[in-house]
Protein backbone atom coordinates (compact mmCIF):
# COMPACT_ATOMS: atom_id res chain seq x y z
CA UNK A 1 0.00 0.00 0.00
CA UNK A 2 1.24 3.56 -0.72
CA UNK A 3 2.14 5.99 1.89
CA UNK A 4 2.67 10.02 1.60
CA UNK A 5 4.13 11.90 3.11
CA UNK A 6 1.96 14.39 4.70
CA UNK A 7 3.29 17.56 6.80
CA UNK A 8 1.10 19.30 9.12
CA UNK A 9 1.89 22.64 9.78
CA UNK A 10 0.19 24.73 13.04
CA UNK A 11 -0.40 28.33 13.11
CA UNK A 12 2.25 28.52 16.02
CA UNK A 13 4.86 27.23 13.39
CA UNK A 14 5.05 24.04 15.19
CA UNK A 15 5.32 21.23 12.10
CA UNK A 16 4.72 17.33 12.32
CA UNK A 17 5.55 14.83 9.24
CA UNK A 18 3.21 11.58 9.26
CA UNK A 19 3.67 9.03 6.49
CA UNK A 20 0.13 8.41 5.75
CA UNK A 21 -1.48 5.50 3.82
CA UNK A 22 -3.88 5.21 0.85
CA UNK A 23 -6.03 3.37 2.84
CA UNK A 24 -6.31 5.84 5.39
CA UNK A 25 -7.50 9.08 6.53
CA UNK A 26 -5.31 12.01 7.44
CA UNK A 27 -7.13 12.50 10.70
CA UNK A 28 -6.73 8.57 11.76
CA UNK A 29 -2.91 8.34 10.58
CA UNK A 30 -2.81 11.40 13.32
CA UNK A 31 -4.82 10.12 15.91
CA UNK A 32 -2.63 6.85 15.53
CA UNK A 33 0.54 8.79 15.71
CA UNK A 34 -0.88 10.32 18.96
CA UNK A 35 -1.23 13.76 17.50
CA UNK A 36 -4.82 15.75 18.21
CA UNK A 37 -6.23 17.41 15.70
CA UNK A 38 -9.96 18.66 16.23
CA UNK A 39 -12.80 16.53 15.06
CA UNK A 40 -16.37 15.72 15.62
CA UNK A 41 -18.71 14.02 12.86
CA UNK A 42 -15.41 12.40 11.35
CA UNK A 43 -18.24 11.92 8.66
CA UNK A 44 -17.21 14.94 6.39
CA UNK A 45 -20.47 16.88 7.98
CA UNK A 46 -19.33 19.30 10.73
CA UNK A 47 -16.26 21.01 9.28
CA UNK A 48 -14.18 20.94 12.62
CA UNK A 49 -10.97 18.51 11.05
CA UNK A 50 -10.77 20.99 8.14
CA UNK A 51 -7.21 21.74 6.79
CA UNK A 52 -5.85 23.75 3.92
CA UNK A 53 -3.88 22.55 1.83
CA UNK A 54 -0.32 24.48 1.24
CA UNK A 55 1.18 22.22 -1.63
CA UNK A 56 1.33 19.13 -3.18
CA UNK A 57 3.56 17.31 -5.14
CA UNK A 58 3.25 14.95 -6.81
CA UNK A 59 4.88 11.25 -6.84
CA UNK A 60 8.99 10.58 -7.90
CA UNK A 61 10.83 12.45 -10.57
CA UNK A 62 7.22 14.46 -11.27
CA UNK A 63 7.60 17.74 -8.98
CA UNK A 64 4.14 19.37 -10.48
CA UNK A 65 2.14 21.20 -7.84
CA UNK A 66 -1.08 19.35 -8.20
CA UNK A 67 -4.44 21.03 -6.43
CA UNK A 68 -6.41 19.50 -3.27
CA UNK A 69 -8.75 17.20 -5.51
CA UNK A 70 -5.75 15.49 -7.08
CA UNK A 71 -3.35 15.38 -3.53
CA UNK A 72 -6.68 13.41 -2.18
CA UNK A 73 -9.44 10.49 -2.81
CA UNK A 74 -12.35 11.39 -0.41
CA UNK A 75 -13.43 8.32 1.78
CA UNK A 76 -17.47 10.32 2.07
CA UNK A 77 -18.01 13.38 0.34
CA UNK A 78 -17.18 16.52 2.08
CA UNK A 79 -20.76 17.58 2.86
CA UNK A 80 -19.54 20.66 5.33
CA UNK A 81 -17.54 22.32 2.60
CA UNK A 82 -19.28 24.71 0.13
CA UNK A 83 -17.77 24.76 -3.50
CA UNK A 84 -15.71 28.20 -2.71
CA UNK A 85 -13.89 26.43 0.10
CA UNK A 86 -13.12 23.36 -2.04
CA UNK A 87 -11.59 25.47 -4.22
CA UNK A 88 -9.97 27.34 -1.97
CA UNK A 89 -8.04 23.56 -1.10
CA UNK A 90 -9.60 23.43 2.24
CA UNK A 91 -10.17 20.09 3.19
CA UNK A 92 -11.80 17.60 5.59
CA UNK A 93 -9.06 15.35 7.08
CA UNK A 94 -11.61 12.76 8.41
CA UNK A 95 -12.53 11.59 4.67
CA UNK A 96 -9.25 12.78 3.16
CA UNK A 97 -7.07 9.86 2.03
CA UNK A 98 -3.76 10.85 0.78
CA UNK A 99 -2.87 10.34 -3.30
CA UNK A 100 0.41 12.67 -2.78
CA UNK A 101 2.98 14.41 -0.68
CA UNK A 102 1.84 17.21 0.47
CA UNK A 103 1.58 19.97 3.32
CA UNK A 104 -1.11 20.71 4.94
CA UNK A 105 -2.39 23.86 7.71
CA UNK A 106 -4.03 22.31 10.43
CA UNK A 107 -5.22 23.19 13.97
CA UNK A 108 -8.72 24.65 14.91
CA UNK A 109 -8.25 28.46 13.06
CA UNK A 110 -8.60 26.54 10.06
CA UNK A 111 -11.99 26.06 10.45
CA UNK A 112 -12.56 29.50 11.77
CA UNK A 113 -11.40 30.94 8.40
CA UNK A 114 -14.36 29.45 6.33
CA UNK A 115 -16.78 31.03 8.55
CA UNK A 116 -17.36 34.89 8.88
CA UNK A 117 -19.98 36.94 10.56
CA UNK A 118 -22.72 37.61 8.57
CA UNK A 119 -23.61 40.76 10.05
CA UNK A 120 -19.99 42.53 10.46
CA UNK B 1 -61.87 29.93 23.84
CA UNK B 2 -60.61 31.38 26.25
CA UNK B 3 -57.02 32.36 26.42
CA UNK B 4 -56.50 30.86 29.94
CA UNK B 5 -54.38 28.07 30.33
CA UNK B 6 -56.59 26.78 33.07
CA UNK B 7 -59.73 27.14 31.69
CA UNK B 8 -59.43 27.58 27.83
CA UNK B 9 -58.39 24.09 27.46
CA UNK B 10 -60.04 20.91 26.32
CA UNK B 11 -60.90 18.00 28.49
CA UNK B 12 -57.96 15.33 27.80
CA UNK B 13 -58.55 13.34 24.48
CA UNK B 14 -57.90 9.74 25.73
CA UNK B 15 -58.51 8.14 28.63
CA UNK B 16 -55.00 7.36 30.65
CA UNK B 17 -56.10 6.30 33.69
CA UNK B 18 -54.29 9.12 35.49
CA UNK B 19 -54.53 8.89 39.67
CA UNK B 20 -52.38 10.73 41.68
CA UNK B 21 -51.21 8.62 43.94
CA UNK B 22 -47.74 9.03 43.26
CA UNK B 23 -45.33 6.90 43.41
CA UNK B 24 -42.87 6.86 40.66
CA UNK B 25 -39.91 9.43 40.42
CA UNK B 26 -40.41 13.35 39.98
CA UNK B 27 -43.41 15.39 41.66
CA UNK B 28 -47.19 15.27 41.66
CA UNK B 29 -48.06 18.47 40.03
CA UNK B 30 -45.85 21.88 38.69
CA UNK B 31 -47.25 22.82 41.72
CA UNK B 32 -45.77 20.51 44.25
CA UNK B 33 -42.45 20.72 42.58
CA UNK B 34 -42.28 24.54 43.69
CA UNK B 35 -43.19 23.35 47.07
CA UNK B 36 -41.35 20.18 47.98
CA UNK B 37 -38.48 20.87 45.67
CA UNK B 38 -36.45 23.17 47.83
CA UNK B 39 -33.41 25.62 46.76
CA UNK B 40 -31.02 23.95 43.67
CA UNK B 41 -27.61 22.72 45.45
CA UNK B 42 -25.44 21.77 42.60
CA UNK B 43 -25.42 21.61 38.63
CA UNK B 44 -24.96 20.10 35.71
CA UNK B 45 -24.03 21.65 32.91
CA UNK B 46 -22.41 20.41 29.57
CA UNK B 47 -19.13 21.48 28.81
CA UNK B 48 -16.88 21.51 25.88
CA UNK B 49 -13.68 21.29 23.95
CA UNK B 50 -14.49 19.96 21.00
CA UNK B 51 -13.07 22.16 18.23
CA UNK B 52 -10.37 23.85 19.82
CA UNK B 53 -6.02 23.88 20.52
CA UNK B 54 -7.68 21.82 23.79
CA UNK B 55 -6.45 17.94 23.49
CA UNK B 56 -9.05 16.95 25.73
CA UNK B 57 -12.53 15.10 25.40
CA UNK B 58 -16.16 17.52 26.36
CA UNK B 59 -17.03 16.74 29.98
CA UNK B 60 -20.05 17.34 32.23
CA UNK B 61 -18.95 19.34 34.89
CA UNK B 62 -21.02 19.36 38.47
CA UNK B 63 -21.29 22.40 39.96
CA UNK B 64 -21.50 24.14 43.22
CA UNK B 65 -24.59 26.52 43.98
CA UNK B 66 -25.01 26.37 47.54
CA UNK B 67 -24.21 29.59 49.27
CA UNK B 68 -23.40 27.52 52.18
CA UNK B 69 -20.62 25.53 50.82
CA UNK B 70 -16.94 26.30 50.78
CA UNK B 71 -17.02 25.55 47.25
CA UNK B 72 -20.05 27.48 46.48
CA UNK B 73 -19.47 28.84 42.73
CA UNK B 74 -16.91 25.78 41.63
CA UNK B 75 -16.85 23.53 39.67
CA UNK B 76 -16.36 20.45 42.00
CA UNK B 77 -16.44 17.28 39.87
CA UNK B 78 -16.12 16.89 35.96
CA UNK B 79 -17.22 13.58 34.27
CA UNK B 80 -14.91 13.32 31.43
CA UNK B 81 -16.30 12.22 27.86
CA UNK B 82 -14.41 8.70 26.61
CA UNK B 83 -14.00 10.30 23.19
CA UNK B 84 -12.91 13.82 22.07
CA UNK B 85 -14.92 15.66 19.75
CA UNK B 86 -18.62 14.68 20.85
CA UNK B 87 -20.12 18.40 21.23
CA UNK B 88 -22.15 17.77 23.91
CA UNK B 89 -24.99 19.65 23.75
CA UNK B 90 -28.72 19.28 25.45
CA UNK B 91 -29.21 16.12 27.93
CA UNK B 92 -32.08 14.74 30.30
CA UNK B 93 -33.28 12.30 32.62
CA UNK B 94 -34.08 8.57 31.93
CA UNK B 95 -37.47 9.31 34.28
CA UNK B 96 -39.32 12.72 35.01
CA UNK B 97 -42.37 13.48 36.71
CA UNK B 98 -44.11 12.11 33.91
CA UNK B 99 -42.73 8.99 35.31
CA UNK B 100 -45.05 8.91 37.96
CA UNK B 101 -46.92 5.93 37.23
CA UNK B 102 -43.66 3.97 36.51
CA UNK B 103 -43.21 2.33 40.48
CA UNK B 104 -39.05 1.19 40.65
CA UNK B 105 -38.20 3.92 37.91
CA UNK B 106 -35.88 6.71 39.31
CA UNK B 107 -34.32 9.95 38.30
CA UNK B 108 -31.62 8.34 38.41
CA UNK B 109 -29.50 8.21 34.43
CA UNK B 110 -28.66 11.11 32.77
CA UNK B 111 -28.75 10.70 28.54
CA UNK B 112 -26.01 12.89 27.21
CA UNK B 113 -25.70 12.95 23.68
CA UNK B 114 -23.05 14.39 21.39
CA UNK B 115 -24.21 16.62 18.83
CA UNK B 116 -21.45 16.15 16.85
CA UNK B 117 -20.31 12.82 17.24
CA UNK B 118 -23.65 11.00 17.14
CA UNK B 119 -22.68 9.48 20.06
CA UNK B 120 -24.80 8.69 23.57
CA UNK B 121 -23.52 8.41 27.02
CA UNK B 122 -25.68 7.34 30.06
CA UNK B 123 -24.27 8.77 33.36
CA UNK B 124 -25.45 7.57 36.61
CA UNK B 125 -25.82 10.44 38.84
CA UNK B 126 -27.44 8.01 41.55
CA UNK B 127 -24.26 9.70 43.40
CA UNK B 128 -25.50 13.43 43.28
CA UNK B 129 -22.09 14.88 43.54
CA UNK B 130 -20.24 12.61 42.02
CA UNK B 131 -21.77 10.61 39.05
CA UNK B 132 -20.15 7.95 36.68
CA UNK B 133 -20.35 7.25 33.18
CA UNK B 134 -21.79 4.04 32.32
CA UNK B 135 -22.97 3.09 29.04
CA UNK B 136 -21.48 4.37 25.88
CA UNK B 137 -23.55 3.60 22.56
CA UNK B 138 -21.41 4.45 19.85
CA UNK B 139 -22.36 6.74 16.68
CA UNK B 140 -22.37 3.38 14.43
CA UNK B 141 -24.92 1.71 16.03
CA UNK B 142 -27.07 5.41 15.74
CA UNK B 143 -26.48 5.17 12.01
CA UNK B 144 -27.73 2.14 11.25
CA UNK B 145 -31.21 3.87 11.97
CA UNK B 146 -30.03 6.29 9.62
CA UNK B 147 -30.46 8.79 12.02
CA UNK B 148 -27.27 11.39 13.10
CA UNK B 149 -27.23 14.45 15.57
CA UNK B 150 -28.91 14.36 18.72
CA UNK B 151 -30.43 16.51 20.17
CA UNK B 152 -33.13 16.55 23.02
CA UNK B 153 -34.30 14.27 25.49
CA UNK B 154 -37.65 13.68 27.56
CA UNK B 155 -38.16 10.48 29.22
CA UNK B 156 -41.29 9.22 27.72
CA UNK B 157 -43.80 7.82 30.87
CA UNK B 158 -43.58 4.24 30.06
CA UNK B 159 -39.82 4.40 31.05
CA UNK B 160 -38.24 4.79 27.23
CA UNK B 161 -36.16 7.36 26.16
CA UNK B 162 -36.78 9.36 23.14
CA UNK B 163 -34.31 11.66 21.51
CA UNK B 164 -34.92 14.10 18.69
CA UNK B 165 -32.33 13.74 15.41
CA UNK B 166 -31.53 16.33 13.20
CA UNK B 167 -30.67 14.32 10.55
CA UNK B 168 -29.08 11.40 8.52
CA UNK B 169 -26.62 13.85 8.45
CA UNK B 170 -28.50 15.43 5.56
CA UNK B 171 -31.91 15.20 5.49
CA UNK B 172 -34.49 14.41 6.78
CA UNK B 173 -34.56 14.35 10.79
CA UNK B 174 -36.26 12.07 13.01
CA UNK B 175 -36.58 10.44 16.41
CA UNK B 176 -34.44 7.56 17.84
CA UNK B 177 -36.09 5.46 20.79
CA UNK B 178 -34.25 4.06 23.76
CA UNK B 179 -35.60 0.89 26.11
CA UNK B 180 -35.06 1.18 29.89
CA UNK B 181 -31.59 -0.62 29.66
CA UNK B 182 -30.71 2.20 27.43
CA UNK B 183 -30.74 0.18 24.35
CA UNK B 184 -31.19 1.82 21.05
CA UNK B 185 -35.31 0.09 20.58
CA UNK B 186 -35.64 2.07 16.82
CA UNK B 187 -36.93 5.06 15.08
CA UNK B 188 -40.01 6.16 17.20
CA UNK B 189 -42.28 7.24 13.97
CA UNK B 190 -42.40 6.05 10.28
CA UNK B 191 -39.09 8.07 8.37
CA UNK B 192 -40.78 10.27 6.33
CA UNK B 193 -42.98 12.36 8.97
CA UNK B 194 -40.78 15.74 8.60
CA UNK B 195 -37.83 16.95 7.21
CA UNK B 196 -36.00 19.41 9.69
CA UNK B 197 -35.79 18.69 12.97
CA UNK B 198 -34.65 19.92 16.43
CA UNK B 199 -36.38 20.65 19.74
CA UNK B 200 -39.80 18.82 21.07
CA UNK B 201 -42.06 18.60 24.00
CA UNK B 202 -45.33 16.67 24.65
CA UNK B 203 -47.93 17.26 26.49
CA UNK B 204 -49.83 13.56 27.24
CA UNK B 205 -52.98 14.43 28.57
CA UNK B 206 -53.90 16.30 25.17
CA UNK B 207 -51.84 13.34 23.49
CA UNK B 208 -49.91 15.90 21.56
CA UNK B 209 -46.24 16.79 21.38
CA UNK B 210 -44.82 20.02 18.86
CA UNK B 211 -41.53 19.80 17.51
CA UNK B 212 -39.48 22.52 15.62
CA UNK B 213 -36.28 23.44 12.52
CA UNK B 214 -33.37 24.05 13.05
CA UNK B 215 -31.55 22.83 9.84
CA UNK B 216 -30.19 19.49 8.07
CA UNK B 217 -26.56 19.28 10.25
CA UNK B 218 -24.58 19.79 7.26
CA UNK B 219 -25.94 22.96 7.01
CA UNK B 220 -25.70 23.84 11.06
CA UNK B 221 -22.30 22.17 11.94
CA UNK B 222 -19.87 23.82 10.11
CA UNK B 223 -21.48 27.94 10.74
CA UNK B 224 -24.21 29.94 9.96
CA UNK B 225 -24.36 31.52 6.48
CA UNK B 226 -26.74 33.73 5.38
CA UNK B 227 -26.71 32.37 2.10
CA UNK B 228 -27.99 28.95 3.64
CA UNK B 229 -30.64 31.26 4.91
CA UNK B 230 -31.79 32.56 1.58
CA UNK B 231 -31.21 29.45 0.01
CA UNK B 232 -34.37 27.81 2.37
CA UNK B 233 -31.90 25.54 4.32
CA UNK B 234 -33.17 26.58 7.77
CA UNK B 235 -36.57 25.96 9.03
CA UNK B 236 -39.66 27.73 9.61
CA UNK B 237 -41.77 25.62 10.45
CA UNK B 238 -43.51 23.44 13.88
CA UNK B 239 -45.15 20.22 13.80
CA UNK B 240 -47.77 19.13 15.76
CA UNK B 241 -47.71 15.19 16.72
CA UNK B 242 -50.68 12.92 17.65
CA UNK B 243 -47.81 11.27 20.44
CA UNK B 244 -49.64 8.12 20.76
CA UNK B 245 -49.52 7.27 17.19
CA UNK B 246 -46.14 9.07 16.59
CA UNK B 247 -47.53 11.08 13.48
CA UNK B 248 -47.49 14.40 12.29
CA UNK B 249 -51.34 15.93 12.54
CA UNK B 250 -50.97 19.50 11.42
CA UNK B 251 -48.05 21.89 10.32
CA UNK B 252 -47.29 25.50 10.81
CA UNK B 253 -44.90 27.27 8.39
CA UNK B 254 -44.48 30.21 10.60
CA UNK B 255 -43.11 31.84 7.94
CA UNK B 256 -40.44 35.04 7.35
CA UNK B 257 -41.02 36.02 11.02
CA UNK B 258 -40.52 32.52 12.22
CA UNK B 259 -37.25 31.81 10.87
CA UNK B 260 -35.34 28.63 12.37
CA UNK B 261 -37.84 28.17 15.83
CA UNK B 262 -35.75 26.15 17.84
CA UNK B 263 -36.84 25.80 22.13
CA UNK B 264 -40.35 25.13 22.26
CA UNK B 265 -42.68 24.84 25.38
CA UNK B 266 -45.71 23.71 26.29
CA UNK B 267 -47.31 25.37 29.16
CA UNK B 268 -46.13 23.16 32.72
CA UNK B 269 -50.13 22.76 33.55
CA UNK B 270 -50.67 19.41 31.83
CA UNK B 271 -54.39 20.34 30.71
CA UNK B 272 -52.82 23.44 29.10
CA UNK B 273 -52.66 23.51 25.09
CA UNK B 274 -50.97 26.92 25.40
CA UNK B 275 -47.14 26.87 24.56
CA UNK B 276 -44.65 29.04 23.17
CA UNK B 277 -41.76 28.93 20.72
CA UNK B 278 -38.71 30.78 20.15
CA UNK B 279 -37.49 31.84 16.38
CA UNK B 280 -33.97 32.48 16.20
CA UNK B 281 -32.87 34.16 13.71
CA UNK B 282 -36.46 36.39 13.00
CA UNK B 283 -35.87 36.88 16.64
CA UNK B 284 -39.74 36.56 17.73
CA UNK B 285 -41.70 34.63 20.13
CA UNK B 286 -45.02 32.75 18.80
CA UNK B 287 -47.91 31.98 21.20
CA UNK B 288 -49.13 28.62 19.61
CA UNK B 289 -52.63 27.23 21.04
CA UNK B 290 -55.07 24.95 20.05
CA UNK B 291 -58.62 26.12 19.14
CA UNK B 292 -61.18 23.57 20.23
CA UNK B 293 -63.51 25.17 17.81
CA UNK B 294 -61.57 24.88 14.42
CA UNK B 295 -60.26 21.40 16.21
CA UNK B 296 -56.39 22.77 15.19
CA UNK B 297 -53.44 24.78 16.86
CA UNK B 298 -52.97 28.11 16.08
CA UNK B 299 -49.87 30.04 15.86
CA UNK B 300 -49.41 33.99 16.37
CA UNK B 301 -46.32 36.46 16.70
CA UNK B 302 -46.90 37.29 20.62
CA UNK B 303 -43.31 39.13 21.10
CA UNK B 304 -40.93 40.99 18.61
CA UNK B 305 -37.74 41.44 19.70
CA UNK B 306 -36.12 44.38 16.67
CA UNK B 307 -32.70 44.26 15.43
CA UNK B 308 -30.61 47.12 16.62
CA UNK B 309 -28.18 49.26 14.73
CA UNK B 310 -24.33 48.59 15.90
CA UNK B 311 -21.68 50.98 15.23
CA UNK B 312 -19.31 48.64 13.90
CA UNK B 313 -22.11 46.12 12.09
CA UNK B 314 -22.92 46.54 9.28
CA UNK B 315 -26.49 45.62 9.10
CA UNK B 316 -28.71 45.71 12.24
CA UNK B 317 -28.12 42.85 14.17
CA UNK B 318 -30.82 40.13 15.45
CA UNK B 319 -31.03 39.46 19.00
CA UNK B 320 -31.15 36.23 17.94
CA UNK B 321 -33.46 34.04 20.61
CA UNK B 322 -31.91 31.02 21.65
CA UNK B 323 -33.27 30.00 24.57
CA UNK B 324 -36.45 30.42 26.56
CA UNK B 325 -38.44 28.57 29.62
CA UNK B 326 -41.40 28.68 31.28
CA UNK B 327 -41.79 29.57 35.38
CA UNK B 328 -43.18 26.18 37.18
CA UNK B 329 -46.23 28.24 37.66
CA UNK B 330 -46.95 29.14 34.22
CA UNK B 331 -46.21 32.98 34.92
CA UNK B 332 -43.23 34.01 33.46
CA UNK B 333 -41.87 33.30 29.96
CA UNK B 334 -37.50 34.22 30.58
CA UNK B 335 -35.24 34.10 27.29
CA UNK B 336 -31.91 34.98 25.55
CA UNK B 337 -31.21 37.22 23.17
CA UNK B 338 -27.53 36.08 22.54
CA UNK B 339 -26.17 38.68 19.88
CA UNK B 340 -27.71 41.59 21.73
CA UNK B 341 -26.54 39.93 25.61
CA UNK B 342 -29.74 40.25 27.12
CA UNK B 343 -31.79 37.71 29.65
CA UNK B 344 -35.53 38.76 29.55
CA UNK B 345 -38.67 38.20 31.39
CA UNK B 346 -42.44 38.74 30.35
CA UNK B 347 -45.52 37.80 32.56
CA UNK B 348 -47.35 35.10 30.47
CA UNK B 349 -50.75 34.89 32.82
CA UNK B 350 -52.57 35.76 29.29
CA UNK B 351 -50.72 33.92 26.93
CA UNK B 352 -51.83 35.17 23.87
CA UNK B 353 -50.77 39.00 25.25
CA UNK B 354 -47.52 38.54 27.03
CA UNK B 355 -46.88 42.01 28.96
CA UNK B 356 -42.91 42.55 29.05
CA UNK B 357 -41.79 42.40 33.04
CA UNK B 358 -38.28 42.70 32.88
CA UNK B 359 -34.48 42.34 31.38
CA UNK B 360 -30.89 42.24 31.90
CA UNK B 361 -28.51 43.68 29.47
CA UNK B 362 -24.97 42.00 30.42
CA UNK B 363 -22.65 40.85 28.13
CA UNK B 364 -22.84 40.22 24.51
CA UNK B 365 -22.91 42.67 21.49
CA UNK B 366 -24.78 45.26 23.01
CA UNK B 367 -24.84 44.13 27.28
CA UNK B 368 -24.04 47.03 29.44
CA UNK B 369 -22.60 44.56 32.02
CA UNK B 370 -19.34 43.57 30.71
CA UNK B 371 -17.50 42.55 33.94
CA UNK B 372 -18.42 40.14 36.80
CA UNK B 373 -15.81 40.10 39.75
CA UNK B 374 -12.94 41.53 37.66
CA UNK B 375 -13.94 38.76 34.67
CA UNK B 376 -14.99 40.14 31.19
CA UNK B 377 -18.25 38.64 29.69
CA UNK B 378 -17.17 37.82 26.37
CA UNK B 379 -20.55 36.46 24.59
CA UNK B 380 -24.08 36.93 25.34
CA UNK B 381 -26.61 34.98 27.80
CA UNK B 382 -27.46 31.69 26.52
CA UNK B 383 -28.74 28.04 28.28
CA UNK B 384 -31.21 29.36 30.82
CA UNK B 385 -31.93 27.79 33.85
CA UNK B 386 -34.57 28.70 36.07
CA UNK B 387 -34.98 27.48 40.22
CA UNK B 388 -38.24 25.72 41.06
CA UNK B 389 -39.30 28.44 42.91
CA UNK B 390 -38.55 30.80 40.16
CA UNK B 391 -36.57 33.50 42.39
CA UNK B 392 -33.32 32.55 40.73
CA UNK B 393 -32.53 32.41 36.50
CA UNK B 394 -28.98 30.90 35.41
CA UNK B 395 -27.38 31.15 32.15
CA UNK B 396 -24.62 30.00 30.14
CA UNK B 397 -22.88 31.68 27.10
CA UNK B 398 -21.75 28.85 25.00
CA UNK B 399 -24.07 28.33 22.17
CA UNK B 400 -22.24 26.13 19.52
CA UNK B 401 -18.92 25.84 19.07
CA UNK B 402 -18.36 26.61 15.68
CA UNK B 403 -21.17 29.53 15.69
CA UNK B 404 -19.43 30.94 18.99
CA UNK B 405 -16.40 31.16 16.76
CA UNK B 406 -18.45 33.23 14.39
CA UNK B 407 -19.72 36.12 16.78
CA UNK B 408 -18.02 35.68 19.96
CA UNK B 409 -14.35 34.22 19.12
CA UNK B 410 -13.39 35.20 22.39
CA UNK B 411 -15.13 32.46 23.80
CA UNK B 412 -12.58 29.56 22.64
CA UNK B 413 -9.70 31.66 24.29
CA UNK B 414 -11.31 32.77 27.44
CA UNK B 415 -13.94 30.31 28.33
CA UNK B 416 -17.52 30.32 29.15
CA UNK B 417 -19.08 31.39 32.40
CA UNK B 418 -22.36 30.91 34.21
CA UNK B 419 -24.39 34.06 35.83
CA UNK B 420 -27.41 33.93 37.73
CA UNK B 421 -30.29 36.76 38.52
CA UNK B 422 -32.34 36.80 41.01
CA UNK B 423 -35.87 37.35 40.42
CA UNK B 424 -38.79 38.80 42.21
CA UNK B 425 -41.84 37.01 40.60
CA UNK B 426 -44.12 39.19 42.80
CA UNK B 427 -42.87 42.68 41.24
CA UNK B 428 -41.93 40.52 38.02
CA UNK B 429 -37.85 41.86 38.21
CA UNK B 430 -34.67 40.94 37.59
CA UNK B 431 -31.23 42.11 39.44
CA UNK B 432 -27.70 40.84 38.41
CA UNK B 433 -26.27 38.86 41.38
CA UNK B 434 -22.95 40.11 41.06
CA UNK B 435 -21.50 38.04 43.62
CA UNK B 436 -22.20 34.70 41.43
CA UNK B 437 -19.62 33.68 38.65
CA UNK B 438 -19.01 30.28 37.70
CA UNK B 439 -15.64 30.55 35.69
CA UNK B 440 -14.92 27.66 33.08
CA UNK B 441 -11.67 29.96 31.92
CA UNK B 442 -10.37 28.13 34.56
CA UNK B 443 -10.38 24.45 33.81
CA UNK B 444 -7.31 23.07 34.44
CA UNK B 445 -7.16 21.21 30.84
CA UNK B 446 -7.69 24.71 29.38
CA UNK B 447 -10.99 27.01 28.97
CA UNK B 448 -14.37 25.55 28.23
CA UNK B 449 -16.91 26.46 26.83
CA UNK B 450 -20.33 26.22 29.23
CA UNK B 451 -23.84 25.22 27.72
CA UNK B 452 -27.10 23.75 29.04
CA UNK B 453 -27.89 23.62 32.76
CA UNK B 454 -29.96 21.13 34.80
CA UNK B 455 -30.90 20.33 37.94
CA UNK B 456 -30.31 16.92 40.09
CA UNK B 457 -34.18 16.79 40.74
CA UNK B 458 -35.99 18.10 37.71
CA UNK B 459 -36.58 21.35 36.64
CA UNK B 460 -38.60 24.06 33.85
CA UNK B 461 -36.92 22.35 30.77
CA UNK B 462 -36.96 18.66 31.86
CA UNK B 463 -39.93 17.90 33.61
CA UNK B 464 -43.69 16.44 32.11
CA UNK B 465 -46.59 15.84 33.95
CA UNK B 466 -48.99 13.72 32.80
S1 LIG C 1 -14.88 15.71 11.76
FE1 LIG C 1 -16.72 16.50 11.01
S2 LIG C 1 -16.19 16.93 8.95
FE2 LIG C 1 -14.47 15.94 9.68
Amino acid sequence: MDRHEIRLEWPTGRTRTLAVREDETVLEAAGRDGIGLPYGCRTGACGTCAGRLLEATGHESDDRTLDVDDAFAYRRCQRALKDRHRADGYVLLCVAEPRADCRLAVGPSVHTELVENPWK
Amino acid sequence: MSDSPTQGSAQPEHDHEHHHNHEGPGYATPQAAIEEGGREKLAYVMSLYVGTDVDAPDFVAVVDLDPESDTYCEIVDRIEMPNRGDELHHFGWNACSSSCHMEGLERQHLIVPGQRSSRLHVIDAADRRNPELVEVIEPEEVFEYDLSAPHTVHCVPDGQILISMLGDADLPGGFLELNEDFEIEGRWEPPGEIEMNYDYWYQPRQNVMVSTEWAAPKTYYPAFDLEDVEEGKYGQKIHFWDWEDGTVEQTIDLGEEGQIPLEVRFLHTPESTHGFVGTALSSNMFHFWRDEEAGEYRAEKAIDFEAREHPDWDMPVPGLTTDILISLDDRYLFGSNWLHGEVWMYDISDPSNPRRADSLSVGGTFGDVREVQGREIVAGPQMLQLSLDGERLYWTTSLFSSWDDQFYPEEAERGSVMLKADVDPRTGTLELDEDFLVDWGECPAGPARAHEIRWPDGDCTSDVWQ
